[in-house]
């Protein structure tokens, strides 16, 4: 049984104006992920992710193409359906971790009693529960992006949209915040659309990896990743990991792989 | 006792014996300084005129901050909403900002009249700019992000201002309102000693005229316990608004 298809894009372009030029960012992005499953997309920085994520959460209009979620068409932010995580956690600094879980709910006026329960639930989810009372500032980056996390899963969307969430982080906690990230997503039956620049990080994590050109960014390849569930630490240094990811490399950059890229980092 | 408060104790009672000595030896001459015994007699002989004079003058300054914080916030909320009208505002606040107002205060003489209410518009202009500056300032200064996300949760343009936005800019609007409430005082005195009939300003300039310079230092006095008052007042507000932002910075 095939499961259902949660976000569709069909040709989405996006074209700037600048100075009265049209500067195409993305070309025809075409792409399907299902209910519960793990997409990354990956490409070299300045290729159009980010603008393609804000088109895929409502925040930015395409030029031309549609991108539906739920078979529902996204014109404008669905929060009920798509929630974000960005790079920076974008806590509220003046509010405590529980309040910053309800803020969400808050504007989308659900009761007092039921948004606390919910963000309790949620935050056991990522493992935080003894930080409810805590302020943004005192808790480490990862504990901020979970905490992020867990606002983005109070909202109950059908995807979550992140943008390069452990970006800020030293690659150690990356990886493991990494790990957390799947066991988060296999208590839940969210479908996750995950924009990084780590290629161990898209392929560790992934059940499918899209490939995007430099600018004016295009798909340039779907790979489907083999790695068997619960992945594992030891399968980054697999041959067939290194292999699709020096694919990936050469896609991309048509540069060799660095020292630290080689060596799994 | 603690040792810190001895100490400046002892401080402040040398500095008292010092200016009381050099005014007992005639070193200066009493048309340029008065003693502390001679601003004592000048409180004894009229002191009810001067707590009159205090309070007519700090009801004049609360007032001026009030309408200076709420002008200068809801100005510098609108200048920041926007990249474009923050472009358009942005110089013109910091250019009105940088005019000489006193030489405006004969006109608002005329047009307030002499009584309180030319003092307190005074001030208000004085301690708007610093307020609506900051306000923009603090709303345009942030991650741009937090209004991605606001907008992926689904608020309002409103909501993003004000449960967002405005939070974040606290901070900086407090840091204008220390600048403002320093210049609303400056102001309103300022006005009372150009064209007065009540008020502290209006003491001192006229015991001046009078050369009792032991209530023109009276009257400097307090002028000194206003900002004192004023900025007590404000470090309260500040703890209480910002106490996210300074453990912040304490970490």
């Amino acid at each position: 049984m095939t499961k259902p298809t949660v976000i569709e894009t069909r040709k989405v372009t996006k074209t700037y104006n600048v100075n009265a030029a049209p500067v195409p960012a993305l070309v025809d992005i075409s792409f399907a992920a299902e209910e519960n499953s793990f997409v990354s997309l990956v490409g070299p920085s300045g290729c159009g992710k980010s603008t393609l994520l804000q088109i895929l959460a409502g925040l930015i209009p395409s030029s031309s193409g549609e991108v539906l979620v739920d078979g529902m068409p996204v014109r404008k932010p669905m929060p009920d359906k798509i929630a974000v995580v960005f790079q920076d956690a974008t806590l509220l600094p003046w509010k405590t971790v529980i309040q910053n879980i309800e803020f969400p709910l808050e504007v989308q006026k659900v009761p007092p009693r039921e948004r606390r329960e919910c963000a309790r639930a949620m935050l056991s989810l990522v493992g935080l529960s003894d930080f409810a009372e805590r302020y943004p500032h005192e808790l480490s980056g990862g504990m901020r992006q979970r905490v992020s996390i867990a606002r983005g899963l109070a909202q109950n969307p059908r995807i979550i949209l992140m943008d390069e969430p452990f970006g800020a982080l030293d690659e150690q906690t990356r990886l493991k915040m990494g790990n957390e990230l799947l066991h988060i997503w296999s208590r839940t039956n969210k479908t996750i659309f995950l924009i990084t620049h780590s290629l161990t990080e898209a392929l560790f994590l992934s059940d499918t990896v899209l490939v995007m050109s430099q600018r004016p960014g295009r798909i340039v390849d779907v790979i489907k990743t083999a790695l068997p569930r619960p992945r594992t630490y030891d399968m980054i240094g697999s041959r067939e990991f290194g292999e699709a990811r020096n694919r990936i490399w050469e896609l991309i950059g048509g540069d060799e792989p660095t020292a630290a890229e080689r060596v799994g980092l | 006792m603690s040792r810190p408060t001895l100490v400046r104790l002892i401080v402040i009672v040398a500095i008292l014996v010092v200016w009381e000595s050099v005014r007992e030896l005639n070193l200066i001459g009493p048309l340029l300084l008065a003693s502390p015994s001679e601003i004592g007699a000048a409180f004894a002989k009229s002191w009810p005129q001067f707590l009159t004079a205090f309070q007519i003058t700090l009801v004049e300054i609360v007032a001026a901050l009030a309408i200076a914080l709420v002008l200068g916030v809801s100005v510098g909320l609108i200048a920041g909403s926007t990249v474009f009208m923050s472009m358009v505002s942005g110089p013109l606040l910091v250019s009105l900002f940088a005019v000489p107002l006193v030489t405006w205060y004969p006109l608002f003489m005329v047009w307030f009249g002499i009584g309180g209410a030319s003092k307190i518009a005074y001030g208000v202009v004085s301690g708007f700019f610093p307020v609506a500056i900051n306000t923009m300032n603090g709303i345009r200064n942030f991650d741009p992000q937090y209004v991605m996300y606001g907008r992926a949760i689904g608020c309002s343009p409103l909501q993003i201002v004000a449960r967002i936005l405005f939070p974040l800019a606290l901070p900086s609007i407090i840091a204008g309102l220390r600048i403002g409430v320093a210049l609303v005082i400056i102001g309103v005195i300022v006005a009372e000693m150009l064209g007065s009939l009540r008020g502290i300003g209006y003491l001192i300039t006229s015991y001046r005229n009078l050369y009792e310079i032991g209530g023109v230092y009276l009257g400097i006095l307090l002028s000194v316990l206003c900002a004192l008052l004023a900025n007590l007042g404000l470090s309260a507000l500040e703890r209480h608004f910002t106490r996210w932002r300074e453990m912040q910075m304490t970490q």
